[in-house]
């Protein structure tokens, strides 16, 4: 059986998925009235944007074989901490921005300490660290919301970040550091360890590689652009509540399975994160204008989960 | 010999691109031992999974007791009196012996478990067993061999009428051995059908009434233990007469430079105060019975588990080594007996397998660079003679002796001085056998150092310069090969033994 | 002998014992306001969900899985519950047999993902508990009715009050439930076929399979008794809690999860006990409600227990270590 060497190039599974994000692009206009407005398409925009940064991060993780699923709340205590920062102590913008990233990072160390030096199970230390990111978000805000400056204030400036005079800075800058995850992981001696030692970490130590090093360097990793993630999201959100963050790490997590990241490491594909991500925010946005809560985005990302990791381990077994 | 018990005819079963058994037949009588032997992957263990219900056939007749059944689960086979001692043990280490021997049919109170009546149960199977164990111990806390026994005693619990060997002395000590047989031809008294699957010649002559081989999935024949040799058995099993020369003198010559030197090395009960030399150029064969404590002894040395105490000295250089990673600068390699494991990433290309090593040496800045990968692995393709389309295939499509070929590449790109080849033809055809021989002793040849751990007589006494015998976690003999013998090497395998 | 009373003293359950009384002894001695009955009873009023929570998920933690979707599901039983006695009715008891069934349904369909579909434990709990988060969101907050109301008779189950007002006298009932549910679950975990297959499960599944044991319909079990535990630790959380509030939950879980492990299950599995669960749950209970009268906020609870979750994990992975070694 011969493959058609373009469909190989491009990968089937990502090419389905693309086609089913544009089929659900086409419904949703078809039975939303204004679906493809400007404002809509912005709205998608800014959901793809923070939680791309999350999915790329945890992609890192799980092509370890592990699992992060404190992203959502450390990113949430990246953007409390650095916004309390900016706003109670007058911290520059800049500084505050670096804040968050080094946040994430130092979020990131911590968990992939624990999994990699002392193999604690990385579920265990995602509760964990879920709940010392709540913890933390909640001490040092003393349980108050923040609120980064808009863009008519003296420190919007970092909006331009996001949108510059109606151009998608957002976009390109994501674009840009996906390519710059797929170089890390595909094209550096870094990437081929982790996705080596997510497939068979003995065989890997035994050939003399630090896979400790390598398995945490996947997490510290995941923590940065979950710190990056938390910029994007005040910068389109603008207010954080200490104490949530839950739910979008079934949605980081789901838009990485989806596309076609396997859940026992080994196995990556950033361009599948990309376009898994842009499903993920187009159905979350397509519930909320069919008017319906968020109760059901939290159900059907929680459905999409179940099925994709399902596929994975359906297609597992028929390779044995 | 009673009348026939079992009989399997026309057995066929395929998997995904092999097939496994290809019409075989078998028949046990009732106070029979019937061995069972074939080289790997000869289906042995498939006929025996097949009979017992993990696999299911895809044609052919089982018929047992004068009826034709099939087996749907091990339940239900054990249910009917046909029950296996599996290879691999099948014991849940946390929990009791008696816990384990009864599991799946406990004995009830009510709602309750009855343990005690499960201990007395189990207290009265070992003692007409004549076996030690406490019922109340649990498994994990055994030695291997005294599983084994729990596993004997389980099967023997189940009422069985037939009971399957497979490789039970594999993890067993000589003394455990006698103890088995012993309970064996017990068996056998009281007309058990038995079928002894085994690699050990020796055992077969003693402990068989009738031999049946396979051979790649096919039925050979079937032979009367008395009435036949080793040769004729080994003739049947490899299809054509191998007359393997033992070397018989070393080819290192007196000069050559120690290279690796060990002193006292002791990691936990399998690894006390191990001590040797390795010189440039020699291979160096490590023999001794299954949990000798060979393979630990390299992993200690390699730093792939941790070591309590020892030097090792490379060069004349004292190194310390607490991670592969130390030693693998050293420029020492490890092949492991468990390539899929241990050795390679079955999922990966036989490049990035290739280069893991030495990842280092193929970077552009800091991005990888694919094609000097590429080439390098192409050329040790070449030279070893790898059977593959390309440098691209995915390892997992490649056959036992190509994946060792991809390990060994692995080490030589990495430039390594000192190789251990820890069981370096398990698991690999005839063929390729000859060809990983050939292949360690030009890399003798050339100047490379080798440790051959083998559990193969003819295998140590082909390759070795020099034969260092373990027994029981300790060195127990050193032998050049001028003046080593088959008897030599089992009597200091078997020196701690009593 | 002498060897059983070093066994004793190097179990787990027995550290965590001595950890119990210590901690209170140094919030005895630190605070006036620890020593109060009243604190007693608070300590006891959110002891009693996450027992109930935390006796249940011992099960899935000892065969090596984990149940993420206690938390939320529980709010999310008393929320439906709660509605349909406020709104439509429902006798209360028919309300508690409603929410151990949900939890059951909840638990099967966890234990069908786990045990037969072969998602990852983490991952298919991770799942269902947004699910039944989702659900519960769409509810309104729910108070259930309170002791004197009617239907409010299921408060003595745990607490009953007698006399009213300021002269209230409290006894804290629901400590006899503590009892007979440990010392039963323990039972049914060392000595039934149930409890013995879980261990299997988690100790060697394969294994256990190959033993002629369906393990499949055990494995699934073993999170429907969760989910039933979640089930009923969803009427001790509405008997404590005021009024339920849809989209809490989360991360309640985790102190269940923690106390399981503080209690000394293996954090690969295969061993675990009841006793030693309702021990390491006395400790972050203590830790919950001790933390406040000491001056630190409780908001720093949230952080230590994510650590004592860690620490209790590594104190385990340390032992499994140090036995390998001697190996």
């Amino acid at each position: 059986m011969k493959q058609n060497p373009i469909i190989k190039k491009l990968g089937l599974n990502r090419i389905i998925l693309t086609g089913v994000l544009i089929l659900m692009y086409v419904l949703f206009t078809a039975a939303i009235p204004n679906f493809s407005s400007m404002a809509r398409i912005r709205s998608i925009m800014n959901y793809v944007y923070f939680l791309g940064f999350l999915s790329l991060g945890v992609t890192f993780v799980i092509a370890t074989g592990g699992i992060d699923f404190s992203i959502g709340p450390v990113m949430f205590c990246c953007a409390l901490v650095a916004g309390y920062c900016l706003n109670s102590y007058g911290v520059p913008m800049p500084l505050a921005l670096l804040i968050s990233i080094l946040v994430g990072g130092l979020f990131g160390t911590f968990n992939g300490y624990l999994v990699s030096h002392w193999s604690v199970p990385p579920f265990i230390v995602s509760m964990a660290s879920m709940n010392i990111a709540k913890g933390i978000g909640n001490i040092f805000t003393r349980s108050q919301t923040v609120s980064w400056p808009l863009s008519t204030d003296a420190n919007g400036w970092f909006r331009n970040l996001i949108v510059y005079k109606g151009f998608p800075v957002g976009l390109f800058i994501f674009g840009v550091v996906a390519i710059i995850c797929g170089m890390i992981l595909y094209n550096t001696k870094a990437g081929r360890y982790i996705l080596c030692l997510g497939s068979n970490r003995e065989a890997v130590r035994l050939s003399g590689v630090n896979t400790k090093k390598y398995e945490m360097l996947a997490y510290v990793i995941c923590g940065v652009l979950v710190g990056i993630a938390a910029i994007f999201f005040v910068g389109a959100y603008t207010t954080v509540q200490p104490g949530y963050g839950d739910q979008y790490n079934n949605e980081a997590i789901a838009g990485c399975v989806m596309g076609g990241t396997s859940m026992v490491g080994g196995l990556a594909s950033i361009g599948g994160t990309v376009i898994g991500v842009f499903i993920i925010s187009l159905l979350q946005s397509g519930i909320l204008a069919f008017g319906m809560a968020k109760d059901v985005q939290l159900i059907t990302t929680g459905i999409i989960v179940i099925i994709a990791v399902y596929a994975d381990v359906m297609a597992r077994r028929r390779k044995n | 010999m009673g009348e026939v018990i079992l009989t399997m005819k026309d057995i066929d079963k395929s998997f995904p691109g092999v097939h496994a058994l290809d019409h075989v037949s078998f028949e046990v009588c009732k106070g029979e031992v019937h061995a069972l032997m074939g080289e790997n992957g000869a289906g042995k263990s498939t006929l025996m999974k097949v009979l017992t219900g993990i696999y299911t056939k895809d044609s052919g007749t089982i018929i047992y007791e004068g009826k034709e059944v099939t087996f749907h689960n091990t339940r239900e086979a054990q249910d009917a009196g046909v029950v296996i001692v599996h290879q691999e043990l099948n014991m849940i280490g946390d929990l009791t012996v008696a816990q384990n021997i009864f599991i799946g049919r406990e004995f009830m109170k009510g709602f309750r478990i009855d343990d005690k009546k499960m201990i007395a149960e189990s207290r009265k199977l070992f003692d007409e067993l004549h076996i030690d164990i406490d019922p109340q111990a649990k498994m994990n806390d055994l030695t291997v061999g005294k599983q084994q026994m729990c596993e004997i005693a389980k099967a023997i619990s189940h009422q069985a009428k037939v009971i399957i060997f497979d490789e039970p002395s594999a993890a067993l000590t000589e003394k455990e051995i006698e103890d088995l047989f012993a309970i064996i031809r017990d068996l056998r008294e009281r007309q058990l059908g038995i079928v002894y699957i085994s690699h050990r010649m020796d055992e077969i002559k003693v402990i068989t009434d009738r031999v049946t081989v396979m051979r790649d999935g096919t039925y050979v024949g079937t032979l009367i233990t008395k009435e036949c040799t080793k040769e004729d058995i080994i003739n049947m099993m490899v299809g054509r007469v191998i007359y393997e020369e033992p070397k018989t003198k070393s080819l290192v010559p007196p000069d050559a430079p120690v290279v690796l030197k060990v002193e006292h090395l002791n990691a936990g009960r399998m690894v006390q105060d191990v001590s040797f030399e390795l010189h440039r150029g020699e291979i160096l064969g490590f023999s001794g019975l299954m949990g000798a404590g060979r393979t630990e002894t390299a992993r200690a040395l390699f730093g792939a588990d941790p070591k309590q105490s020892g030097d090792i000295y490379v060069n004349g250089k004292k190194i310390e080594i607490n991670s592969p990673e130390d030693a693998v600068k050293a420029g020492i390699g490890y092949l492991s007996e468990d390539r899929k494991r241990y050795g390679i990433v079955v999922q990966k290309s036989i490049t990035q397998n290739s280069t893991l090593a030495c990842l280092d040496r193929y970077v552009n800045g800091p991005f990888l660079n694919k094609k000097a990968e590429r080439e390098i692995t192409q050329k040790y393709i070449d030279e070893l003679s790898t059977k593959t389309p390309g440098p691209d295939q995915l390892v997992v499509n490649l056959s036992g002796g190509n994946q060792q070929k991809v390990v060994i590449a692995k080490w030589l790109i990495q430039n390594c001085d000192i190789l251990i080849f820890d069981e370096p033809t398990r698991g690999i055809d005839v063929g390729a056998k000859n060809e990983i021989y050939k292949l360690m002793a030009r890399l003798a040849a050339e100047g490379k150092s080798i440790i051959m751990i083998s559990s193969e007589m003819t295998e140590i006494l082909r390759m070795s310069d020099r034969i260092l015998v373990m027994c029981e976690g300790r060195k127990t003999g050193e032998i050049p090969i001028e003046e080593a013998t088959q008897e030599l090497i089992m009597d200091k395998a078997t020196r701690n033994i009593q | 002998m002498n060897r059983k009373k070093i066994r004793v003293f190097s179990d787990q359950r027995f550290i965590v014992l001595l950890v119990v009384i210590a901690l209170t002894a140094v919030f005895m001695a630190l605070s006036t306001g620890f020593r109060r009955y009243s604190t007693l009873l608070q300590l006891l009023d959110s002891g009693y969900y996450f027992l109930l929570m935390a006796v249940g998920v011992t099960f899935p933690l000892i065969t090596g899985g984990v149940d993420l979707s206690i938390g939320t599901g529980m709010v999310c039983y008393a929320l439906i519950a709660g509605t349909l006695v406020r709104n439509n009715n429902l006798p209360v008891a028919v309300a508690i047999i409603l929410c151990l069934l949900m939890g059951a349904m909840t638990g099967f369909v966890n234990g069908v993902l786990i045990a037969v579909m072969n998602l990852p434990p983490f991952l298919a709990t991770l799942c269902t508990c947004m699910i039944t988060r989702g659900i519960g969101s769409m509810m309104n907050a729910t108070p259930w009715p309170t002791g004197s109301q009617a239907g409010g008779w299921f408060h003595a189950i745990f607490k009953y009050v007698q006399g009213t007002g300021r002269r209230a006298t409290q006894y804290p009932v629901g400590l006899i439930l503590v009892v007979i549910v440990v010392l039963l679950m323990e039972f049914i975990l060392n000595h039934t076929r149930f409890g013995r297959y879980t261990i299997a499960i988690g100790s060697n599944k394969e294994a256990t399979v190959l033993s002629g044991i369906s393990v499949k319909r055990y494995h699934v079990a073993v999170y429907v008794v969760c989910g039933i535990f979640a089930g009923l630790a969803a009427v001790a959380y509405a008997a404590a809690t005021p009024t339920v509030q849809p989209g809490t939950g989360a991360g309640l879980e985790l102190d269940a999860i923690g106390g399981v492990f503080v209690g000394g299950v293996a954090a690969r599995g295969g061993y675990g006990s009841v006793l030693g669960t309702l021990a390491g749950v006395a400790v972050i209970m203590l830790l919950r409600v001790g933390l406040p009268f000491i001056g630190l906020q409780a908001n720093w609870q949230q952080i230590i227990t994510g650590l004592v979750l860690i620490g209790a994990v590594m104190i385990d992975i340390i032992k499994q270590r140090r036995a390998a070694i001697r190996q």
